[in-house]
């Protein structure tokens, strides 16, 4: 532990936050330059760190302090490659998200802080390895998303920001009730001591349900979703990428960094049961976003759908799937990133999300309806685009595991489900003839097309070269699944 | 005479408080006795750390423990960041001088209560500490509401001290003696456990628990928002440890103390948080609010073990945040609507704030945090996990009508708005409260030790 990169990666943005809210609404444009080369800095140390990372290593970067003595409460900050293909995200999104509403003109210092204070949030939650710094990077994230929401938010902004809040809270509080249990029976509150501790089954199986109650609401796990669909719909462009492309994964993160290498026994004997909400919530999330008129809101839906293929890929509990959920995780995060950027895009130009009432962008604006039929084409999962990587080892994964065979067939269904209403979309959208409100828009500007290059990008290197992502999370999977005393 | 030495705290408190009544004698400035009594204060705290822990004094009337010790500065902090507060914005007209001095008064009963060891030391300090407080809340004499609240407040709290006195009149007959000590020789049988329940009740009333709490919301309502600042603080401090020291010495008893602690903090919790919901006044929900927190205390009290210490930490953990928003409420008004829009006239005030509620739902770094984590840890580790996942669903109601007065601080709108102008002393006692809200929880440990409290 020579130079505390982690510290700095996870704290930097909170210096930034601290600046642009101190530049204050008179000099918004300086703190906006503050906010983005901060979050340029903060991904340029995510990628000198990435250079440096030894990848058969395992927890590295660890950086050690005492907190609380008393109750073995540490600093403890260290980084696998699971956790680097997350703060990547994290990181890449913020900037993206910064980039992305660089025009933002109401209260505009209080904006960029809250976005730089959730990036504080979001890099912690991933490299914290102490449960107590866990649930405080945990609970940070849940301020300045409230604040995103219920500022700039559509007109139901107050009612979703808070429900957010109030269900998120509820999840968590029940995972605190878990954690104080895991400290009484193990006198410690690090997460790697605890994994493979082999806990009493019958206890595990208590700690699991709490913890079950945090992530699962975070995820969201149909029935657990309500929140998700108001929150996406009433959220800015950019809280919803971040809520959408990271505050989610925070959910199942948990379940791979917490639930699995801490509570083996309980996971064994729940993987049924998810792997059954998990096929539901893909099924329902598809078949509800066919429903939808609204294109944020057929977004906010196939997120239920595809978190759903992450958590199939938990509940297999084999190297392949544990691989398929990260690389569902991270490729969510991207293509759902991207489609979320259109979305707004369009807004932005028509003033309507209502999919009756954009048609016919090809014709108009070529460049905004090929990257959404890209990005569409992605999320469906398109074989040599990100999102078939994590979906094919997940169902592969679940198909060699000991789940039931028909809940893995309803998840195939799924996939056929996503391929639909993903093209009805492109159909009604991108193709046809122009609508009123398309008639006399301009295309994407070079700002926005910057924005989404790097996600069309990482779509295309994930998609085609799929070891890039998954030389980073192999090692690490299977380090859950050893302390798990499988495979 | 030396061992009187040791109380030089009370007595630097006391001082300030005389000076207060007398102060129109020398000087015509109506803040010249919060000017002086902050600084006092403070020096009492100060002095109370250097004194640090010492064994029985006084024939063994009074020992300084950890808990005494760490209450002891509480108090006189608390008091000194209020009373700096009063000398930038002062109580009110009438008889500014007299709220200084009974709020002294009251502190100087609260840090001899934590000290106590004898129950006619506990007694009299107990008076010491409400008396004053009745002034406080009804010294507005002109209004009718703030005087029926006041008086609500000085009967159902006389009530309940008469029961704990009879109480503990059953004690001494048992025990022969008014030493703590030799509480843990009442038998369990009825006389002793009419003691145990009588003592329970005045001290339910004192902490605003349930099902004692009726006189809370009335009385607070009526008040001038300034004396609720601290009447619904710094009391429930010393309440707290009188609480956390008397289960500690019933020993025989312990059953059926466990028994009244679990229900009180069951009805506490419930009535609490679901009551503060629809209030619109900020003191009534603060009220509420606080016999919601006071249902978390007697949780962690009921678990024994360092549960008692942790529900003293969380008492602190209580009263930071919780004056802070009331002396808001006295710069801006009571009612919710008064705060509409505060994030567009003192940003820095409206942020503080957002930490203050979110300390008081229980998210960390906040103090209230890592004060529910060292109850709930207790309570688990003591048998009560059923309560704890009652208190932990109870924050989360919390949260929603926390949720309200942070809405409408940001997202409201107050069209008669005048502009409070900013004072450096109310600028340094908002700043010392919201410092203390952050510092205490990241440095929580740190605190504790060197209080020597158990984690």
């Amino acid at each position: 532990m020579d130079f505390p990169l982690l510290t700095l990666i996870v704290f930097l943005p909170l210096l930034g936050a601290a600046a642009v809210a101190l530049l204050g609404n008179a000099r918004a444009s300086a703190g906006r330059a503050v906010a983005a080369f901060v979050a340029v800095v903060d991904l340029g140390l995510v990628a000198w760190l990435a250079a440096r990372f030894d990848v058969a290593g395992g927890m590295q970067f660890a950086e050690i302090a005492e907190w609380v003595p008393q109750a073995g409460i540490t600093y403890y900050l260290a980084i696998d490659g699971m956790s680097l293909a997350m703060v990547a995200l994290s990181a890449l999104l913020t900037l993206l998200a910064i980039v992305a509403s660089w025009k933002t003109d109401r209260n505009p210092a209080l904006w960029f802080s809250m976005l730089l204070l959730l990036e504080v949030g979001m890099n912690g939650v991933f490299v914290a390895m102490d449960f107590v710094l866990f649930y405080v990077f945990w609970e940070l994230v849940l301020v300045p998303m409230y604040f995103l929401i219920a500022t700039w938010g559509g007109p139901r902004r107050q009612y979703a920001a808070v429900k957010f809040f109030l269900y998120t809270l509820f999840g968590s509080v029940f995972m605190l009730v878990g954690i104080i249990a895991l400290y009484l029976q193990t006198g410690t509150f690090g997460i790697l001591e605890m994994a493979g501790a082999g806990l009493d089954p019958s206890f595990q199986w208590w700690v699991f349900a709490a913890f079950f109650l945090g992530f699962a609401v975070k995820v969201p796990v149909f029935p657990l979703h309500t929140w998700l669909p108001d929150a996406h719909v009433e959220a800015p462009t950019a809280a919803s990428v971040l809520l959408a492309g990271v505050l989610l994964k925070m959910g199942s993160y948990g379940f791979l960094r917490i639930s699995l290498p801490i509570l083996p026994d309980a996971a064994a004997e729940w993987s049924t049961f998810i792997a059954a909400l998990a096929a539901v919530s893909i099924v329902y999330g598809a078949a509800v976003a066919f429903a939808q008129t609204d294109m944020k809101k057929l977004v906010a839906y196939s997120s239920i759908s595809h978190m759903g293929f992450v958590m199939l890929g938990i509940a297999s509990m084999t190297p392949e799937g544990l691989n398929g959920a990260v690389a569902v995780m991270f490729s969510h995060g991207v293509v759902t990133g991207m489609l979320f950027f259109l979305v707004g895009m369009v807004y932005d130009r028509t003033h309507t999300r209502m999919i009756a009432e954009v048609s016919g962008l090809s014709s108009k604006v070529p460049v905004a309806a090929g990257l959404m039929a890209f990005a569409s084409f992605a999320s469906l999962g398109l074989p040599g685009l990100s999102g078939f990587v994590g979906e094919f080892l997940s169902l592969v994964g679940a198909w060699g595991s000991d789940i039931p065979a028909g809940w893995v067939i309803v998840s195939v269904v799924g996939v056929l489900l996503a391929a639909a209403y993903m093209l009805w979309l492109v159909q009604r959208v991108v193709l046809g003839t122009p609508s009123d409100a398309v008639a006399r828009i301009d295309d994407l500007g070079a700002r926005e097309i910057a924005v989404l290059v790097p996600l069309v990008a990482l779509t295309l290197i994930v998609g085609v070269y799929w070891d890039s992502l998954l030389r980073f999370t192999d090692p690490a999977v299977r380090a859950i699944l050893v302390t798990m005393g499988g495979a | 005479m030396s061992e009187f030495l040791l109380l030089a705290p009370e007595i630097i408190v006391l001082a300030g408080a005389l000076f207060a009544l007398f102060a129109d004698r020398v000087t015509h400035r109506p803040s010249a006795p919060a000017h002086i009594g902050a600084p006092l204060a403070a020096v009492a705290a100060a002095v109370a750390l250097v004194i640090g822990t010492r064994g029985g004094i006084l024939g063994g009337m009074i020992a300084l423990d950890s808990v005494s010790l760490f209450s002891r500065v509480a108090i006189a902090l608390l008091l000194a960041v209020w009373l700096r507060w009063v000398s930038g914005r002062g109580t009110g007209p009438e008889r500014p001088a007299e709220a200084v001095a009974f709020a002294m008064l009251s502190a100087v009963g609260g840090m001899l209560m934590v000290s106590a060891r004898d129950l006619i030391v506990f007694y009299i300090s107990l008076e010491l500490s409400t008396m004053p407080a009745y002034i406080l809340m009804g010294h507005r004499r002109a209004d009718a509401r703030g005087l029926e609240g006041a008086l609500k407040y000085f009967l159902l709290s006389m009530l309940t001290s008469l029961v704990m006195l009879y109480g503990l009149s059953f004690a001494y007959g048992i025990s022969g003696s008014t030493s703590y000590a030799d509480l843990g020789r009442l038998d369990g049988g009825v006389l002793g456990q009419l003691a145990v329940a009588f003592v329970l009740v005045g001290l339910f009333a004192k902490l605003s628990a349930a099902p004692f709490h009726y006189w809370t919301p009335d009385a607070y309502a009526g008040a001038p928002a300034s004396s609720v600042a601290y009447v619904s603080t710094v009391p429930k401090v010393a309440g707290t440890v009188a609480l956390v020291q008397l289960v500690a010495a019933f020993g025989a008893n312990g059953a059926t103390v466990t028994g009244v602690l679990v229900a009180g903090s069951l009805l506490s919790m419930a009535i609490g948080n679901l009551a503060a919901y629809p209030q619109t006044d900020l003191r009534r929900l603060m009220a509420y609010s606080g016999v919601a927190h006071s249902g978390y205390i007697l949780l962690a009290v009921a678990a024994g073990g360092a549960g008692g210490h942790a529900a003293v930490f969380y008492a602190v953990a209580y009263a930071v945040p919780s004056m802070a928003l009331m002396l808001l409420g006295a710069e801006e008004g009571t009612a919710l609507d008064d705060l509409g829009g505060l994030a567009a006239r003192r940003p820095a005030i409206a942020w503080s704030a957002v930490a203050w509620l979110l300390s008081l739902v229980g998210i960390p770094p906040m103090v209230g945090f890592f004060g529910k984590l060292l109850m709930f840890t207790a309570a688990v580790e003591g048998g009560l996990l059923w309560l704890v996942l009652v208190a932990v669903a109870m924050s989360v109601v919390s949260a929603g009508y926390y949720f309200r007065v942070l809405r409408v601080l940001f997202f409201g709108e107050r069209l008669d708005a005048g502009t409070v102008t900013g004072k450096p002393a109310v600028a340094i006692a908002f700043g010392a409260l919201t410092v203390a809200t952050y510092a205490l929880g990241v440095f929580a440990s740190g605190v504790m030790e060197v209080f020597g409290l158990r984690f």
